[in-house]
């Protein structure tokens, strides 16, 4: 099987020194290689952003699609592949803002990927306008007086749209992150980890010691991760006061919800079932059919 | 102008009209039924507005004993199940020709220029519903027995379609409707009209099939084992939606009616990379919605087939009705340069077998291919040969879909500009399929490098110099030598070839190119035709002549004489004979 480095492309990672997608990189790859999935077996597809360039970076049978809609074309390869592990890379200006409708609506299906939102809570690639996770109030060149918005809280959508795993890691804890993934990857059904990374180019208030002084992990308060209606109520602190103080807003990692043995879409499929190729190999009698057109 | 049906031939036209919601369309589709399983040819053509209650809704069946290729203006039977259908359609009705209507829903005797050759032939439809516990929708029953009444054609056709079309309901239903048809009939026939023809069913007729462009494209795609159909519901693409739910998922379609077009055409993407054969269709406002996914297609090399029906635009446009304006829209949609194939059927055989060619050429060519339709052919049915399913085979092209490879690139630069293609799962194939400019390795980072770009560019573009040998060629009808050549593409070439047996029964020598692969557009096979042509002409169902812009550009010709449509409305053949008449002098 694979080792952690095994995972890493020839290509040189782009990112800015120090980075929040270094982290997850390094995370997802040693989940990759603790899970002991080979390059055959699991697929990632990325959507456009800083987090998308991760694609050169990560050795697999990928995908590199457009801004905001890696979700469709994953979702496809999921219905498609039976037999391969889907993982989704995504943004928080390319998932929760152009990508919002699809993501909503992937949710709803319980269709079974793995989905790893890469927030740093700013447009990093388009040289740092405010995105839909943005702090309200925040300045940005886009927004030279501050957001007006209320930020987007991915965790509470996915909690209210039927995600059955539901979490958030911190791009700073590679450990804990890899653990995160792992239990995502394993799970059977929609599994979301919205991930903080801060982008320390054009986030100068969300950043990794800001992050620090906050975060905290949910497993070390015995958080009972069946209680979605709890899940929802924890989601909402993810709304703060921007430079609010450390004790006055904290940051919950951790694994907020989960439920097994949920159907998944594909379970309701009649066709789902192997490689869709395989439909392919002759031609389809159609007589039966061409009969009730007489 | 109006056409005197030939010496022996026989020929009926029947229009049923009235509000949305009264099963109009059900009605016509099950006359037509009954005559095509009489041996007779049938074309109809189907005219509702975008509502779902009230409004006029019509459905015109045109039948005939000798070979026919379109729907026809002129109405012999009328069905007016309101008093406006009668207002409507009086200038259609021929010398002679009958309306069946109910004398409780209106006063035909006050209609506007009602006239005294017509056949009138009161049926109370709604007071005969009552009598055999019937429901309100049944009317049209009562009207179908009429209609078969007037003709005195046998009503056991009729019956044996209600009895299949309700076989999976109480019996007790079909016993209803077949009641009222049994009324309906006896009270037309016993109406004072003589009908002008003694109509029997025929004997010794190969059986056809009765289907619209949609099913004909959505059995092509059957047959050519597509794995993954993903739409959203948008006139007039919704009914290959339907039919793929329908008939596609016990066939082992995985069927995805999507949340928008943006995520049906990413999926097919996705489901292509996967190695699905797969398709989405659409009309022009929700191929706007793909284009950017369109172009990923593209520059990812997926093998996608697009269905786009076009019904008259911008924006939402005129919804139910038909147009030929999204030609340019075609070969053009998505920014940047990428190689596509365009196919345009002609009628519903062409769409049957440009379907499962298109999953081939897409397959072949790594590219994306659109079948480029619209509503007169998507929406009508007309009789035709049961297709030819023995021409139906698959190529994939250089897909390895299993198993393992050694030194792959997937986007090695090849001569014919074709890589190896091989699925996600296959080992040592772990390379990035890429929305950006990419190297042979797919990963994007080399991608702004100018060599790259321009070996990457070029080898995309050289796809089209091998589509040119594979895609279907032009089609040609009628004689070689002609005093008229007509340039044409699409559904027009239903009306055309119609209007053409007319005129080569009166001796007039016409042919005609159909241009079937509108890109890579057939240039040296134009220039051909109207550089042997006397006096040509193109006929096309738009406001700008975007074929002929086609001509200019690629063939530096032009053509004297040209019929545009764009009313919503097809072309009819005698619009087109009299095109042809004005233009021969």
């Amino acid at each position: 099987m694979p080792a952690v480095k095994e995972y890493t492309t020839p290509n040189r990672p782009t990112w800015c020194p120090g980075c929040g997608n270094f982290g997850m990189w390094e995370a997802l790859k040693r989940a990759l290689s603790e899970l002991e999935l080979d390059f055959h077996e699991f697929s990632v597809v990325w959507g456009i952003g800083c987090h998308g360039n991760g694609a050169d970076f990560l050795k697999t049978h990928g995908f590199h699609a457009l801004h905001g809609r890696a979700l469709p074309v994953a979702q496809a390869v999921k219905l498609a592949r039976p037999d391969l592990k889907v993982i989704v890379e995504a943004g928080d200006g390319d998932g929760y803002g152009l990508g919002m409708g699809h993501f909503v609506h992937a949710l709803r299906r319980n269709i079974d990927l793995t989905y790893i939102g890469h927030n740093n809570q700013i447009y990093g690639l388009t040289t740092g306008q405010a995105s839909p996770t943005t702090d309200q109030h925040m300045k940005s060149p886009s927004t030279p007086k501050g957001v007006l918005e209320e930020p987007i809280n991915p965790i509470g959508i996915a909690l209210a749209e039927g995600a059955t795993f539901v979490a958030r890691g911190f791009a700073g804890d590679i450990p804990h992150l890899t653990e995160l993934y792992k239990q995502a990857i394993q799970h059977r059904g929609f599994a979301i980890v919205d991930v903080f990374q801060p982008c320390v180019t054009f986030n100068r208030v969300n950043t990794f010691p800001w992050f620090r002084e906050r975060v905290f992990k949910l497993e070390d308060r015995d958080w009972d991760t069946s209680d979605r209606a709890a899940a929802f109520e924890l989601s909402m602190t993810t709304f703060h006061e921007l430079l609010c103080e450390p004790d006055q807003c904290t940051v919950p990692t951790g694994v907020f919800y989960r439920r097994e043995g949920v159907k998944t879409y594909e379970d309701g499929l009649a066709a789902y079932g192997e490689p869709l190729w395989k439909r392919a190999l002759a031609p389809r009698d159609i007589s039966d059919l061409l009969a009730e057109f007489t | 102008m109006r056409r005197q049906i030939p010496e022996g031939v026989t020929e009926v036209r029947i229009r049923i009209g009235g509000p949305a919601g009264f099963g109009i369309k059900a009605a016509g589709q099950s006359l037509a039924r009954v005559f095509n399983r009489a041996g007779y040819e049938t074309a109809d053509l189907t005219e509702y507005p975008s509502l779902i209650k009230g409004g006029h809704n019509t459905y015109h069946v045109r039948i005939s004993d000798r070979p026919i290729y379109s729907h026809v203006l002129d109405t012999d039977i009328l069905v007016a199940l309101d008093e406006q259908t009668v207002e409507k359609h009086l200038g259609e009705l021929t010398d002679g020709a009958a309306i069946i209507y109910d004398p409780g829903d209106f006063d035909i005797e006050t209609v506007e220029g009602i006239r005294d050759d017509l056949c009138i032939i009161p049926i109370p439809l709604t007071d005969i519903i009552y009598e055999v516990d019937g429901k309100k929708i049944m009317r049209n029953t009562v009207a179908l027995g009429g209609v078969l009444g007037h003709m005195r054609f046998p009503l056991s056709y009729l019956e044996d379609s209600i009895e299949e079309q309700f076989s999976h309901k109480a019996p007790e239903i079909a016993e209803v409707n077949k009641a009222c048809a049994r009324a309906g009939y006896e009270h037309a026939s016993k109406n004072g009209c003589a009908f002008p023809y003694d109509m029997k069913p025929l004997e010794g007729r190969e059986p056809k099939i009765l289907v619209d462009g949609n099913e004909a494209i959505g059995l092509g795609a059957l047959a050519a084992g597509i794995g993954m159909y993903c739409a959203y519901p948008m006139t007039p693409a919704s009914s290959l939606l339907h039919f793929m739910a329908r008939h596609g998922e016990d066939r082992g379609v995985v069927v995805k009616h999507t949340e928008d077009e943006l995520a049906a055409m990413n999926m097919v993407v996705g489901a292509a990379f996967a190695g699905a054969r797969t398709m989405c269709a659409t009309s022009g406002g929700g191929f706007s919605l793909m284009t950017e996914a369109f172009g990923l297609a593209g520059v990812s090399e997926s093998a996608v087939v697009v269905g786009l029906f076009t019904r008259p635009g911008p924006a939402t446009g005129m919804p139910t009705w038909t147009e030929q304006s999204d030609l340019r829209f075609a070969i053009h949609a998505a920014q940047g340069e990428f190689p596509r194939v365009v196919l345009a059927p002609g009628d519903r055989d062409d769409a049957f077998h440009l379907s499962w060619q298109a999953f081939n050429l897409a397959d072949i060519l790594q590219t994306p291919v659109i079948l480029l339709g619209d509503s007169y052919i998507s929406d009508n049915r007309s009789s035709i040969d049961p297709f030819d399913t023995s021409r139906v085979h698959i190529d994939r092209g250089k897909l390895i879909a299993e198993g393992e490879v050694t030194d792959y690139l997937r986007y090695r630069v090849t001569e014919d500009g074709i890589s190896e293609r091989a699925l996600p799962g296959v080992k040592g194939a772990a390379q990035i399929v890429n929305s950006y400019e990419h190297d042979e390795f797919g990963y994007g980072a080399a991608g702004e490098r100018a060599d790259v770009r321009i070996a990457q560019n070029e080898k995309r573009m050289r796809k089209l110099d091998r589509a040119r040998d594979i895609v279907p060629p032009p089609a040609y009808f009628g004689p070689d030598e002609a005093d008229l050549s007509i340039l044409l593409w699409g559904s027009t070439k239903m009306p055309v070839r119609e209007a053409m047996s007319w005129l080569a029964a009166e001796g007039k020598q016409v042919n005609m190119m159909q241009v079937v692969t509108m890109w890579p557009f057939p240039d040296e096979e134009v220039t051909e035709f109207l550089g042997k042509s006397k006096r040509a002409a193109i006929i096309e169902g738009n406001y700008t002549g975007q074929l002929q812009s086609l001509v200019r550009e690629h063939c530096l010709l032009d053509v004297d004489h040209t019929l545009h449509r764009y009313d919503g409305r097809p072309f009819a053949p005698e619009q087109v004979y009299d095109f042809v008449e004005e233009v021969l002098g």
